[in-house]
């Protein structure tokens, strides 16, 4: 067989595997701008849905709503899972087994056992002492356990890949435990936290399901906006929504990349 | 690149440590709970806990208004195998099977199409790699309902694919492709790729090339060659993949709920009904709780493979 043949079959695929995964974005940038109520003809050019989405009261609560919950949860998140990375590198040689376990089990959960089980649990427990009623507070808790684990793997992964030497010399310079964490590990992994951060973000964003269930009347966010707008049917309002949260995303996704490049550059400067 | 480092500052950290045990902080344990704790406490209390939460509810008896009530009881299970008041009927039980055959489908399908890209990754130039690898992933950064508006865009009845698969017979004229069966699997491997991607990656990049020249030199045609040299090396990578592709599939809820129509209905959305409109607790708690038991399996496998594969980390980002 020619391998020359098969090289250009794989470059085929690769773009043919492009288009799928892009088309439907592409799709809803789309016919965001068409200019009639359709989803399937495309009649002419317009910025009325965009028009319509800014004066809005409902929407730009939801929006409101949204960048609150991943801002705030981020947050959280991002100091939590770093302890928890770091804690997760320093002792890896201990046998934490279980912590593993704890640290996978949000990731793989199905979203929907997730969210009802949160759902169930704060309804429960505010039906008996009328804490943990279901709003924006139940809905950053509940992101921050899922975001958690995220940002402790990322981190960890980011310290497996330092020197250990560093430590030791940090060491034999008889710098304190809060002298080796401002001077030498928080800057290192700045560039981990930062995007760790924006991870955590997208991560929030994303979510639709266990937003949700653990949503209560007065947080509506963006996706439980459009959820409930495409119950109704869907309408080309929603498409320029999702459209600038798509923008959005691609931002975000454009900033981690610079970010990766940058620590990438980094090593190869030092040698 | 950095796997190497890896294994040589490992190597390195271990034998320091066994040397001098005692010239590490006093207060070991307290250091080792002072960073671990919040994010554990927070873990337990907020995930762990809730789960177990449900999993009582599904031995509870359902009282009025869905809320469950105290005696426990094995009624959930029994009504989610098909006995209800008026005997048995298999509705739930199709919804249980449906399941099940559309994640095994779907997952077969997302090994189908990212066994080759991650190959092809692999042996694009390395400063070409993480934009691809990106370029994958970042569909899956923007909203699951987002995605799905997408699909529902493309194949709605009106649409050229909708119109070209009715001009080819497939369906009949004037109707879409979506809401189907169809469409749920097309949303389902949409959104599941980049997590077959990323593990078969990681395996890719460490692939022996050795072994397949030897497969040769020995003259094994290209099929025998990937049966005995490929595949046996990327196989952690495929079942870390086919974990997290079927146990979320499994228990998915958005994609058939918009993508598909009453009849595509799959085991998320039984759950979900019984929390909301039909409002039987005990019943849903009973669905997810075959979901957590599936969910467990799936970590038990994960973390062999996470061991086999080393950098664990890199394989669920």
């Amino acid at each position: 067989m020619s391998s020359r043949g098969f090289h250009r079959g794989m470059r085929a695929f690769w773009y043919v595997m492009l288009f799928f995964l892009y088309a439907p974005l592409a799709v809803v940038a789309l016919y965001s701008f068409n200019s009639i109520n359709s989803s399937a003809v495309f009649a002419g050019v317009s910025l009325r849905w965009y028009a319509q989405l800014f004066s809005d009261e409902t929407i730009l609560n939801a929006f409101y709503n949204s960048l609150t919950l991943a801002i705030t949860s981020s947050i959280i998140a991002t100091v939590i899972g770093t302890l928890l990375g770091y804690g997760m590198y320093t002792y890896r040689n201990r046998r934490l087994g279980w912590l593993i376990w704890l640290v996978y089990l949000p990731i793989v959960m199905p979203d929907i056992v997730y969210g009802i089980s949160q759902m169930s649990f704060f309804t429960s427990i505010s039906n008996a002492t009328g804490l943990f009623q279901l709003g924006l507070g139940t809905m950053v808790i509940a992101h921050v356990s899922f975001q958690v684990p995220f940002v402790a793997l990322l981190i960890y992964s980011r310290l497996v890949g330092l020197d250990a030497m560093l430590f030791e010399a940090c060491h034999d310079l008889y710098a304190k435990g809060w002298q080796r964490a401002w001077y030498f590990i928080l800057p290192t992994l700045r560039p981990a936290i930062v995007s760790s951060f924006f991870l955590a973000f997208t991560l929030s964003i994303d979510d639709f399901v266990i937003s949700f269930f653990t949503s209560g009347p007065e947080s509506v966010t963006l996706p439980i906006f459009i959820w409930s707008a495409i119950k109704k049917g869907v309408t080309p309002e929603v498409n320029a929504i999702a459209t600038l949260m798509i923008g959005a995303v691609f931002a975000a996704a454009v900033i981690a990349l610079a970010f990766q490049y940058v620590r990438a550059a980094r090593p190869r400067a030092a040698d | 690149m950095p796997r190497t480092q890896d294994a040589r500052t490992q190597g390195a950290f271990a034998t320091r440590a066994s040397e001098s045990p005692k010239r590490r902080e006093p207060s070991h344990f307290g250091h080792l709970m002072a960073v671990i704790s919040p994010g554990v406490i927070w873990i337990v209390v907020f995930l762990v806990l809730p789960s177990a939460y449900l999993m009582t509810i599904a031995f509870m008896t359902n009282g009025t208004y869905g809320l469950p009530r105290m005696p426990l009881t094995l009624e959930a299970f029994k009504e989610l195998a098909g006995f209800g008041f008026l005997g048995w009927s298999p509705g739930n039980l199709y919804t249980l099977i449906r399941s099940i055959w559309q994640t095994v489908l779907s997952t077969s399908l997302v090994i189908v199409m990212a066994y080759p890209i991650a190959y092809y990754i692999t042996r694009a130039p390395a400063r070409m790699r993480p934009l691809m690898l990106l370029a994958v992933v970042v569909p899956s950064w923007t909203n699951q309902v987002i995605r799905a508006i997408g699909w529902m865009n493309i194949l709605s009845p009106g649409s050229p694919v909708s119109d070209l698969a009715a001009s080819m017979g497939l369906i009949p004229a004037q109707m879409g492709l979506f809401p189907s069966k169809f469409a749920v699997v097309v949303g389902l491997v949409y959104n599941f790729m980049p997590f077959m991607v990323l593990p078969l990656y990681a395996v890719f990049e460490k692939l022996d090339y050795a072994q397949i020249d030897a497969a040769r030199d020995l003259r094994a045609g290209p099929i025998r060659t990937f049966i005995h040299a490929v595949l046996p090396q990327t196989l952690p990578g495929l079942l870390a993949g086919t974990v997290l592709v079927s146990i979320p599939a499994f228990g998915m809820y958005v994609i058939p709920e918009l993508l598909g129509g009453g009849k595509s209905m799959m085991l998320g959305n039984l759950v979900a009904r019984q929390f909301a409109a039909a409002s039987n607790w005990p019943l849903g708690a009973a669905g997810a709780l075959i979901m957590i038991i599936a969910t467990l399996l799936g970590l038990l496998v994960l973390r062999r493979m996470g061991k086999k594969l080393g950098g664990d980390s890199q394989v669920v980002l």
